[in-house]
């Protein structure tokens, strides 16, 4: 199919970006492959297949992918796909197993991805060497803090230096907890929405938007504050930096960095003491406190320390990790998993979740609005004739370095979604810049497709 | 004490209509103070200390769903759902202290902005006598895709 070369230049601005970016299907598959397939993504996390044989359904842009705990307690992903005629070897989203056997022709694969064996080997030459088709491997797996990343590249830059600042955010995220300390066993809400992807995306870092679109949500809460604390101006925390800043981490990593959090005034439940009940939580909760002081080192366990998109698919809101998958130009699915921490108690955990299904999920009191909105801006797009401008101008003139180097704003201002758009158009016109010598060396599974074409 | 089957069958009837045509402050009613609202996610049995719910509202939170509901501005109702569902296979067990449970399955058809779904499950109830009428105090429902990917369920199910 003839394609046009797309001028990514002047369909992103500094201030404003041009709709086709959200509907021109040319531009959603060149995502797909510069953003998704070629950088690092988030899959999943370790804690999510806590035992060998565990395995979890993912996704890594439009590729199905299986996560998979082997006996050896290594992490593995593996392309969903038999190596014989094609078929999915994994068709269930979650459980245990011993191999992955395909339905079609019997062809059975261990949970390391190699070939166990085939019926009726015999008719195979010798030539046939059963070490050659092994499930394929994705190129390169790291993680961090049990937050497992892949890429289906070969070669590029480590995941430490694509996390850069944001992991700090991880950090915050888990409480300081190592890797197995995080229980991704809570189930997942689950969403779908007829639009963009970048939507949600844009949307979970705008700190412009609750003040007006979750105004039912803010309302309530105002008026059960007014009643059971000192009455206090909801409205007024949208205004200036004081309550909370727009930060631009860097690489697309950008977060609104909040002093305090908004929704606990609606859980009526008694506020359960947070005392670690392991000793290595105590190591982390003093640390916690030591930053932070006791009160929001306790308030944060309860509601979660960061609230911070990892460029270009996990969003860190509170106690959930949320993934999105881009489906098609015009579809998108969402999956937010709330996370316990393993040396909390059942009621601080408990509180968590109950705090979490107040706003999010497809019966929340917030999340769905955002949702109902993203399709509104979905059809208002197609009015892209006269003004066909996104703008993301807001507090561009008062972005300033804060002391760490990071670039912040006011809360309401756009430094978010500028800072989002500045790494899209890094990974998506790369090959227009001069390429520095990065590459690694990484063995090249056999029968995987070489994404990534040296020059 | 037999059940007055037909008495139930006409709770969980009315009970339907209400939610079918967004008569929120009417279905409130229905409930007790120990009311609990519950829709499981990922799975029918889960256990809801260690496991999120798309719905798990305690009276208190019930009353901000409707409080929410009602205030013009809850965007994924605005407009509302249109409704209308079949409740069926209804079957009831007599519980202890003349309380009542009673199992049934249902098929809703809800329409918003031109895209018409179709949710389908089984709800438990258990209803109490107070004052010589029942009054809603559990309502679980099973939905069949409560592991899928569902864009809106704002609406009362």
């Amino acid at each position: 199919m003839a394609r046009t070369k797309i001028n990514y230049r002047a369909l992103v601005k500094s201030d404003r970006v041009h709709s086709r970016l959200y509907t021109d299907p040319q531009i959603f598959d060149e995502e797909l492959e510069r953003i998704f397939h070629r950088g690092w993504v988030f899959v999943g996390h370790r804690g999510e297949v806590p035992n060998p044989g565990d395995f979890r359904l993912k996704r890594i842009g439009l590729c199905p992918v299986i996560m998979v705990r082997d006996g050896a307690g290594k992490v593995n992903l593996l392309l969903n796909r038999c190596r014989h005629r094609g078929a999915t070897v994994c068709n269930d989203e979650r459980g245990n197993t011993r191999a992955f056997r395909c339905a079609y022709h019997g062809w059975t694969y261990k949970l390391d991805g190699s070939l166990a064996g085939v019926p009726y080997p015999e008719a195979y030459d010798e030539g046939f060497r059963r070490e050659e088709f092994g499930l394929t491997h994705v190129p390169r797996v790291a993680e961090y803090r049990g937050f497992v990343f892949g890429s289906l590249s070969p070669a590029g830059i480590t995941l430490e230096q694509h996390l850069g600042r944001a992991r700090e955010q991880i950090d915050l995220f888990v409480g300081l907890s190592d890797a197995d300390e995080v229980m991704v066993d809570c189930g997942a809400h689950k969403y779908d929405y007829r639009a963009n992807w970048k939507l949600q995306v844009e949307n979970a870092m705008d700190g412009y938007h609750a003040v007006t679109l979750h105004e039912s949500f803010l309302g309530v809460l105002a008026e059960r504050a007014r009643a059971q604390h000192a009455a206090d101006d909801y409205k007024g925390q949208f205004e200036g930096s004081r309550f909370a800043v727009t930060r631009d981490l860097g690489g697309g990593h950008v977060m609104l960095d909040y002093w305090n959090r908004l929704y606990d005034a609606l859980n009526d439940d008694p506020i359960p003491e947070v005392e670690p009940t392991t000793a290595r939580g105590r190591i982390h909760f003093d640390e916690l406190t030591r930053r932070f002081g006791h009160l929001r080192a306790a308030h944060n366990l309860m509601q979660g320390m960061t609230h911070t998109l990892i460029f270009p698919n996990l969003i860190l809101i509170g106690v959930q990790m949320r993934v999105v998958h881009p489906v098609r130009v015009d579809h998108s699915e969402v999956a937010v998993y709330p996370v316990r921490l393993d040396w909390l108690s059942d009621a601080v955990n408990a509180t968590r979740l109950r705090g979490h299904e107040a706003f999010f999920g497809p019966a929340g009191f917030g999340g769905p609005d955002d949702v109902e909105v993203f399709e509104r801006v979905q059809t208002g797009l197609a009015a892209d004739r006269l003004a066909p401008w996104l703008m993301l101008s807001r507090g561009m003139s008062r972005e300033r370095r804060d002391a760490d180097g990071t670039l912040i704003g006011e809360r309401t201002d756009e430094v978010t979604q500028r800072g989002i758009w500045r790494q899209w158009m890094k990974v998506m016109t790369h090959e227009d810049r001069p390429r520095r010598a990065t590459r690694q060396s990484v063995r090249l599974p056999i029968g995987a497709h070489p994404f990534h074409q040296s020059h | 004490m037999a059940v007055d089957r037909e008495k139930v069958e006409q709770f969980i009837y009315h009970e339907a209509r209400l939610t079918d045509e967004n008569r929120y402050d009417e279905w409130l009613a229905l409930w007790t103070d120990d009311a609990l609202y519950w829709v499981p996610c990922g799975r029918d049995d889960i256990d809801p200390k260690r496991e999120i719910s798309l719905i798990y509202d305690d009276r208190t939170r019930l009353e901000t769903r409707i409080t929410r509901l009602k205030s013009g501005v809850a965007h994924a109702q605005e407009p509302k759902s249109r409704m209308r569902r079949i409740v069926s296979n209804i079957e009831i067990e007599e519980g202890a202290n003349g309380e009542i449970t009673a199992f049934a399955n249902f098929m809703l058809a809800e329409l918003r902005r031109g895209v018409q779904d179709i949710f389908a499950g089984r709800t438990i109830y258990r209803l109490r006598l107070v004052d010589g009428a029942f009054k809603l105090a559990y309502k679980k429902v099973l939905l069949v895709n409560n592991d899928e990917y569902i864009d809106n369920l704002t609406f009362l199910i």
